[in-house]
């Protein structure tokens, strides 16, 4: 029985996790070469073509790798400065329910209270008018639906920070940084090195995979940019389902070509990432 | 004297935790101190490197006192009851620690962990991470990382009560190798008879936040107070 066991949870994992995706993807990729489909009627690398003709994949991958980067590293950053200046207090049971708060706020609630904050006839436009910092409300600065996407960073900054905050709690602890930062500086570190030497590189070494993951995650997000995006370039997965539901039908190819594309991307850069991982892991 | 305590005190609260201790060292002698756990003895060792502060008192060192000085600017290494390495570093950067923050050249770096390396006995171990050592060997790297620093004084705070017998003695002996090779000036906390009795040139018994310092092992070993009669009346009594 114990030997069949592991067995039946590898079939249950690939009947459950990996066929409906992977036939899911396979239907993508025969619609993208005209395989299958409403209008299709054979084999074409005309809608592959189209799409690399067009580059909008290629502006909208680097949109939402700049976005997804952007709102990562601040993240990053503003949760390694919280942690190291703040750990105690955040301990504390008021502020550690402050942190858990926005990890159970959904993306598009989260995205529609930024579009009720920063739009022009948001709130803020709303307190700056009567104060009489602006007379119409097209002066308030453009913040959501704008080309350097301000909303949706802020956005995502603020849903992802908690959650830095709170894995680099956990590794602080785990990892004995307290004990690790004294004994550095018994062996003659400044306050500085001990943060550059010690905490930082300790913390960001013990999560690099995870902040990758977010990375991935933010680059395939849709429910934000959809609200808070502008109309082009747009954000991958606000792209493809464009594509996908556009009124010419011709078009839907071109859409599951997009979704066929970034699906290697990101499944490459995810390979990649464990793969290095479990090397690293195996030299150890 | 090398090292001079003049009645250093501390408290947490209410509860005395040192109190009055007064003390000397030799340079390059090593001073054992006995005592049971929660006795003060960690507390001490960490104002002597500045990472607690004193109520009161002054400590000397060369004859300039440091009580005021900061932990980085005394030249006094800490070393924890556990082998605690740097988990993002490899065992020749963990010994290399100290000489990086000091901004050592790179060649006189690669120089002096090689010789380090050596006197630990951990050649070809350089490149290996913390977490692929046994705990002998992390405590070898421990020991190099703050030996190289060529640290005033050095203490060490139960450096080997975490080890098996078999490599406590090996570690036992290997520290005296290297404090004699190194011309080490240390103060040795344990809480194991046989330990204090063979690491230290001077030994001491710590009890409620009292130190008192023998005068010759003879002393320390007849003193009742120290437990090493009960011991050797217990191994006379098993015969």
């Amino acid at each position: 029985m114990r030997t069949k066991s592991p067995h039946i949870g590898i079939l249950f994992f690939l009947a459950i996790g990996v066929l409906p995706f992977a036939a899911a993807f396979v239907y993508a990729l025969l619609y993208s070469f005209g395989a299958v489909g409403v209008l299709n009627t054979s084999y074409t690398t005309a809608f592959w073509a189209a799409v690399f003709r067009s580059g909008e994949f290629f502006k909208s991958l680097g949109y939402s790798a700049a976005i997804a980067a952007v709102s990562v590293a601040v993240s990053v950053g503003l949760a390694l400065w919280l942690v190291l200046s703040y750990r105690r207090d955040f301990e504390k049971k008021a502020l550690s329910f402050v942190l858990y708060l926005p990890l159970a706020i959904p993306g598009v609630v989260a995205a529609f209270f930024t579009f009720q904050l920063l739009a022009q006839s948001g709130f803020f436009a709303r307190i700056t008018y009567a104060l009489g910092g602006i007379d119409k409300a097209r002066q308030f600065p453009d913040l959501v639906n704008d080309p350097w996407a301000v909303g949706i960073l802020l956005t995502f900054i603020s849903l992802v920070t908690p959650f830095f905050v709170l894995l680099f709690m956990n590794v602080y602890k785990n990892e004995r940084l307290g004990e690790l930062k004294t004994l550095a500086v018994s062996l003659g570190a400044t306050p500085r090195q001990v943060r550059w030497r010690v905490s930082i590189p300790i913390l960001l070494t013990k999560t690099r995979t995870l902040i990758v993951l977010y990375f991935i995650f933010i680059l395939g997000a849709y429910e934000v940019p959809l609200i808070l995006g502008q109309q082009s370039p747009q954000m991958l997965s606000v792209l493809i389902i464009r594509e996908m539901r556009q009124f010419d039908l011709a078009k839907i190819p071109e859409g599951y070509a997009v979704a066929v594309l970034y699906t290697f991307i990101v499944s490459g850069a995810a390979v990649l990432l464990f793969y290095r991982k479990k090397k690293t892991a195996d030299a150890f | 004297m090398f090292l001079e305590v003049k009645q250093i005190r501390k408290s947490f609260g209410q509860e005395q935790v040192v109190t009055d201790l007064t003390f000397s060292l030799e340079r390059h002698k090593t001073l054992s101190i006995l005592g049971q756990s929660g006795c003060g003895k960690t507390t001490m060792l960490k104002m002597l490197g500045g990472l607690v502060t004193p109520d009161g008192g002054d400590i000397r060192l060369d004859g300039a006192s440091i009580s005021h000085k900061k932990p980085e600017q005394r030249n006094i290494i800490y070393l924890y009851q556990e082998d605690l390495l740097f988990p993002h570093l490899n065992v020749f950067e963990n010994i290399a620690f100290g000489l990086r923050l000091k901004k050592h050249p790179a060649k006189e770096v690669r120089q002096k962990v090689e010789t380090m390396v050596e006197s630990l006995e951990l050649q070809g171990q350089q490149s290996k991470m913390p977490h692929q050592l046994s705990g002998g060997q992390r405590q070898r790297v421990s020991f190099g990382r703050a030996i190289i620093n060529n640290p005033a004084l050095l203490l060490l705070d139960e450096p080997f009560g975490s080890l098996d017998a078999g490599t406590r003695q090996r570690m036992q002996q290997l520290f005296k190798k290297i404090a004699g090779a190194f011309s080490i000036t240390s103060l040795f906390v344990t809480h194991d008879l046989k330990e204090a009795i063979l690491m230290g040139d001077e030994i001491a018994f710590m009890k409620s936040g009292v130190l008192k310092v023998y005068k010759s092992k003879q002393a320390f070993i007849e003193d009742p107070e120290t437990g090493v009669q009960s011991e050797i009346g217990f191994w006379k009594d098993l015969k």
